[in-house]
């Protein structure tokens, strides 16, 4: 009798370079890519193959967990349709369902092929060549390999899936790229189309842990999202909302707090804020002549002063003066005035939330704010405001996409919860070797590490656009990504002065994961020639001319540190780390991760050395490990050299082996919580959209662009979607909302991802409002066609009491159409294939966030099955 | 000797499955076998409306129904508490399947075992796969535990909604928890005494 059917004993661990001698078992630590986020894990390799994953309990960020992403995507290493050799299309015609005619060549052929086509195009006009790919780690070398061919179109990925306009709102207030909250400390918390620490968004596995340990110790949680997500199923309150109206929401909070109650942090509006800077009727701050600083009232001394005076003792946050014939109001007193007219009723008309619960929303979150409450810690008295809202897109993707992010962080900002225990915080604005600062107004400028491809504030000059994403044009944006395609297909329109001719693409399924494929196609086939590299064959790779075999990232090397520092390391106490992603096993034969590709072709378009002179500056390699002409230095090597300069020159890259995660300190209290420590005022009026708004009108009048520029505005308004207006029998409205099991359009081959997504209630239905189903005569579990006036979409109708009556639900980014495709085509639906191409009248003038709001209907299935719309 | 025990925290699992695929991992699972799952349910009516989550697996009962039915003592209960199933004893007849009121065994068919057609296998060599004909169950990753490690699961968690371990002694008694709790298990009409708790 065979008591032990598993024999598995206990792990060992050693070195990836095990000794040949003995018979390879070893575990070996590196980072994740299942998702953006860069999770310490250890992964088991046998035999030279891989068995199985875990979380690093060494790494701050998975402390020994990881998710269902995580564990299952080792077997994509094994997957059956892998690419292994390079391929060349033989069918010149290009489209949805189309057959590339694939055919193997060498490596050679294929390293010929794209350098004749990058040479031509560079010696033509080098930005013709666009790069696109969301490969984080990989963008230090596509940025760098781009710069030095001489394009500035390198970063085509897919932000318009995701936070052009929250990124924006931390920016301002926070000063960072992203925001969290203080789950230690937060006592009330509201999610706002958003799923932190529920597996679906930054810093998972700490946030999940966090935010189970914050409930447990009786924090409470108010999720407000038209559907009931897996974090809306966890809170103590689900609110319900038309989609696209999270604007009106928080205005009317805002009018609560502001007028209604009272309840605001007036010592932090003084002093951490522009609230008392006198601003002019035209808008404009009144400034002193001579220095031309901002001026403020002196309530104490009866005087005007400049904002930074230092005998200014009470800025004076209401009344109006005149000053040498000016007449002037301080900036809050216009925040107040405006909000006062604004009718809560008439909100709760536009979001369907009832006013009643508006009012209680916006009364439990500034009393639990406990405003005026302090903190000691190490020896400093900190404030301590224990209520804090997050935001992320699914408030935020909207036409007016800027003014509803600032709007819900301005409810934070008043409550004098920025980057202070218990609130909201922005994820490291203040780091070792980065901090926020202040201009010549005395306004918070972010770092110049995070605001290194546009900055919001202070904003640059609007002009005609000279790259794809059109970013000129928004001034006072971070990043306008999403545009790509508008400015590919019409750039003349914008000002750009030259076709996109090239194009470099890898780890992006463009044609699913942005708004309608048909268009997207439309796009890709006005690129003359795609290279793409790739494990698989997707949706946008069957597009391509050439495809590379493309390594799994358990198969490479990447720059160091992976973990982008104010991005993916948790904001408030704890340590500094930073990460390297190691390879655990070999490529199989004739596969090479992209990242060395491109080295290989900057070697043979002669532009190696420039690459390496960019990066030595851009990788931050100091001048004692400084890259070489001449010589060619692998991935590995540049990350060595970027850990020496960071970690100390003994650092060996041959020697991780009990974790890839490297500690240098503990933060500091300023670090963890910098607003008390920042000299840097943040806006409740954005007097600098002004005159960003003056030029990009002027701009719009030149190019004869008819775009409704009303949201330059210096504070902040409700801006409707287009979708928010009837239209016939597109009666409803359809929402997107992630899975925790799923990632993008790129998880939906892996065997076991698609088991328990099948398994799942939700995962691969369109969701119907029970009662919304039973008005239309429609049963759970029949197949249904929702369809808008771009595209329509077939699915199983799941009938369900988790969704508002007025939307539509579609999880995920799923419905796979590629031939190649296996386990995932066919499956579920996709939602961006029902929204239209972005135009002017679907993009946020502001911040160039595309609306994901629009109308559909939805009916029984019938007709021809199969793929319609595309 | 202390029985082994599980203990889940229901406010904690925000059904995110990374449990169900650890398992996956962990046994060689075949296609279409699940041996734990998050169970969902909607409650209430919108907009008052909210689901739960609700990990099942297998109960390592005290007095485990698949026990007495199984005609050639395949199916056994070790001391410490973990229902096994010895696959080279079992003859396939499926008694075990019925007697289960949890439904938590899992007949191999022949093609689970063969895996799917065109598929790439997953094997951990360090681990037997399940042949087919033989109920495939949660085994608590005995293999795991006898080796002082936690089963896969409870290792993957990320919220730690799973708590593992003996009922009585060690650092976190799961019986501790259990009377502090008020936790309960599934079906306690049945008379089966489950070892895996809820609260």
């Amino acid at each position: 009798m065979s008591d032990v059917r598993n024999t598995a004993g206990p792990a060992t661990v050693q070195g990836p370079q095990a000794d040949a001698r003995q018979p390879d078992d070893a575990w070996v630590p590196t980072v994740c890519m299942g998702c953006y986020n860069c999770c310490g894990i250890r992964v088991h390799r046998v035999a030279g193959r891989v068995v199985d994953v875990a979380g690093d309990p060494r790494a701050p960020n998975s402390q020994g967990h990881i998710c269902a992403k995580g564990k299952a995507r080792f077997r994509d290493l094994y997957q059956a349709g892998r690419v292994l050799r390079p391929l060349r299309r033989r069918n010149p015609e290009k489209g949805i369902g189309i057959d590339p005619q694939w055919e193997e060549i060498s490596w050679e052929q294929a390293l010929q092929t794209v350098t004749e086509r990058l040479r031509a195009v560079r010696e033509e006009e080098p930005r013709g060549l666009v790069i696109a790919h969301f490969d984080l780690p990989g963008y230090g070398i596509s940025k760098a390999f781009g710069t030095a061919f001489g394009t500035t179109n390198f970063h085509w990925n897919r932000a318009d899936y995701c936070g052009s306009a929250p990124h924006v709102a931390n920016l301002l207030l926070n000063g960072s790229f992203n925001g969290e909250l203080d789950l230690d400390l937060c006592n009330y918390m509201i999610l706002w189309g958003t799923q932190l620490g529920h597996l679906a968004e930054t810093i998972p596995l700490h946030a999940a842990h966090k935010m189970a340990d914050a409930r447990a110790r009786g924090a409470r949680l108010v999720v407000i999202d038209p559907f009931c997500t897996n974090t809306a199923a966890k809170a103590d309150e689900w609110v319900p909302i038309r989609p696209g109206t999270d604007g009106a929401l928080a205005l009317a909070m805002l009018k609560v707090m502001v007028v209604e109650l009272g309840r605001v942090d007036f010592e932090f509006v003084k002093r951490g804020t522009n609230g008392p800077y006198l601003v002019r009727e035209d808008g404009r701050y009144l400034r002193e002549a001579r220095s031309g600083k901002p001026m403020v009232w002196d309530a104490a001394g009866g005087c005007a002063r400049t904002f930074d005076a230092p005998e200014l003792a009470d800025p004076a946050l209401e009344g109006s003066v005149t000053l040498e014939g000016t007449s002037a109001q301080p900036a809050f007193q216009l925040l107040k005035a405006h909000l006062a007219r604004v009718s809560v009723e008439e909100m709760a008309e536009v979001t369907t939330v009832p006013a009643a619960t508006i009012r209680r929303l916006a009364g439990e979150f500034s009393a639990a704010a406990r405003i005026g409450s302090t903190i000691e810690i190490d020896g400093h008295t900190l404030p301590l405001r224990p209520a804090a809202i997050h935001f992320k897109r699914g408030s935020g993707a909207h036409k007016g996409g800027f003014h509803t992010m600032v709007s819900i962080h301005m409810l934070n900002l008043l409550a004098g919860n920025l980057d202070v225990p218990g609130g909201q915080r922005g994820v490291n604005p203040v780091g070792p070797f980065w901090s926020a600062h202040k201009d010549a107004d005395g306004m918070l400028v972010p770092a110049a590490i995070i605001t290194k491809y546009n900055r919001p504030y202070p904003p640059s000059q609007a002009a005609p656009a000279t790259s794809f994403d059109l970013h000129e044009l928004f001034p006072s944006s971070l990043f306008t990504r999403g545009l790509y395609p508008l400015g590919i297909s019409e750039g003349r329109r914008f000002g750009v002065s030259y076709d996109a001719k090239v194009l470099l693409h890898c780890r992006t399924n463009l044609m699913m994961n942005s708004p309608c494929a048909q268009a997207m196609a439309e796009t890709l086939r006005r690129i003359a020639f795609q290279a793409s590299f790739a494990d698989r064959i997707d949706e946008t790779v069957e597009f391509a001319d050439i495809v590379f075999p493309d390594a799994h990232d358990y198969e490479r090397w990447d720059l160091f540190p992976a973990n982008d520092m104010y991005a993916f390391i948790t904001p408030g106490p704890g340590d500094w780390f930073w990460m390297m992603r190691q390879s655990v096993l070999d490529p199989p034969p004739g596969v090479k991760p992209w990242t060395e590709v491109y080295l290989e072709l900057a070697q043979r378009l002669g532009i190696l050395d420039k690459v390496y002179e960019i990066g030595n500056e851009a990788w931050g390699i100091d001048p004692a490990h400084r890259l070489e002409p001449g010589v060619r230095h692998s991935v590995k090597d540049i990350a060595e050299r970027q850990a020496r300069t960071l970690l100390g020159a003994h650092f060996s890259a041959d020697a991780i082996t009990e974790t890839a995660c490297f500690v240098t300190r503990p933060k500091t209290l300023a670090e963890a919580y910098p607003k008390p420590f920042l000299d840097a005022r943040v806006p409740v009026y954005f007097e600098h959209l002004l005159e960003a708004g003056r030029q990009v009108r002027e701009l719009a009048a030149k190019l004869g662009l008819d775009w409704d520029l009303s949201a330059y505005a210096p504070l902040p308004k409700f801006i409707a979607c287009e979708a928010l207006r009837p239209d016939g029998p597109y009666d409803l409205l359809v929402v997107n909302f992630k899975l925790p099991f799923q990632n993008h359009s790129i998880s939906g081959e892996n065997p076991w991802i698609d088991e328990i997504s099948v398994a799942n209630p939700y995962a691969y239905c369109i969701m119907l409002n029970r009662d919304t189903a039973a008005e239309r005569g429609l049963e759970d579990g029949e197949r249904v066609v929702v369809e808008s006036r771009y595209g329509r979409e077939e699915g199983t109708l799941k009938v369900t009491e988790l969704i508002h009556p007025e939307c539509v639900g579609i999880p995920g980014i799923f419905g796979h159409w590629a031939a190649r495709t296996r386990l995932s085509r066919g499956k579920g639906a996709g939602f961006n294939n029902l929204l239209p191409a972005p135009h002017g009248g679907r993009i946020d003038v502001v911040s160039g966030q595309v609306d994901s709001c629009v109308r559909v209907k939805v009916g029984r299935a019938g007709g021809a099955p199969g793929r319609r719309g595309r | 000797m202390s029985r082994y025990a599980m203990a889940i925290d229901l406010s904690r699992c925000n059904g995110c499955n990374a449990c169900v695929v650890a398992c996956k991992v962990e046994h060689n699972g075949p296609p279409g076998i699940l041996l734990t799952v998050i169970l969902e349910k909607e409650t209430g009516r919108y907009p008052n409306a909210n689901r739960t989550f609700y990990p099942v697996l297998c109960n390592h009962c005290e007095q485990p129904p698949c026990v007495p039915v199984c005609p050639t003592k395949a199916t056994y209960r070790r001391e410490d508490g973990i229902v096994l199933v010895d696959w080279d004893a079992c003859i396939g007849c499926g008694a075990c399947i019925q007697a289960c009121p949890y439904e938590q065994r899992f007949h191999v068919k022949k093609e689970a075992a063969a895996r799917a057609p065109g598929g790439a296998e997953h094997e951990n060599p360090g681990l037997r796969t399940a042949p087919a004909g033989v109920p495939l169950k949660c085994d608590f990753c005995y293999h795991r535990v006898d080796a002082g490690r936690v089963p896969a699961c409870v290792e993957a968690c990320p919220t730690g909604a799973r708590i593992f371990g003996r009922l009585e002694g060690g650092e976190r008694p799961i019986n501790e928890l259990i009377s502090r709790r008020h936790a309960r298990t599934l079906l306690p009409e049945m008379g089966t005494s489950p070892h895996v708790y809820y609260f």
